[in-house]
């Protein structure tokens, strides 16, 4: 393989893409099994009850609002 | 691999940018359906076998069942909290 390929920019451009595509996933991952832990407490069912449901979108949308508090406060 | 051995003389085949794509791709997926699958074993193993006996029972069987498919619907429920909210 010529090594010259691998500098290519649209190769380093669409590796870029990848690896932010990869960091999402990774964090919906973990972001998924902690929130069940929080948000599941009992015995599946053969569907989320509504608190439940609410539960994991609220857990969502909370690690969101203290990410961004943590990089408020680690800028002052 | 072909492509990595070196060539003897003439043109050599080239891997190109859209198969060194293509087979990362291959790559994450496979390595994420192993996480997914590690990740729900835990979890349901947690769940629904609380009192290990000689056998799996029936309960147990639907328990998992289940889990898998909320687990499934929690993953789905994340990804569209984080990616369809905004302040």
């Amino acid at each position: 393989m010529d090594p010259s390929a691998l500098n290519s920019p649209e190769l380093q451009n669409l590796l870029a893409q990848e690896k932010e595509r990869a960091m999402i996933s990774e964090m919906i991952s973990k972001l998924t099994s902690s929130c069940w832990d929080k948000c599941i407490t009992g015995t599946p069912g053969s569907k989320f009850s509504s608190s439940e449901a609410n539960c994991l979108t609220n857990c969502a949308q909370r690690y969101m609002d203290m990410s961004l508090i943590i990089m408020k406060h680690l800028h002052q | 691999m072909d492509s990595f051995s070196s060539p003897s003389s003439g043109s050599s085949p080239q891997l190109s940018t859209d198969d060194i794509m293509a087979q990362l791709r291959t790559q994450l997926e496979q390595a994420y359906a192993e996480e997914f699958l590690e990740t729900v074993r835990g979890k349901c193993f947690d769940k629904c076998i609380t009192k290990p006996g000689s056998s799996l029972s029936g309960s147990e069987s639907s328990c998992i069942s289940r889990c898998i498919d909320r687990y499934m619907e929690a993953t789905g429920i994340i990804g569209k909290a984080l990616f369809n909210q905004r302040h």
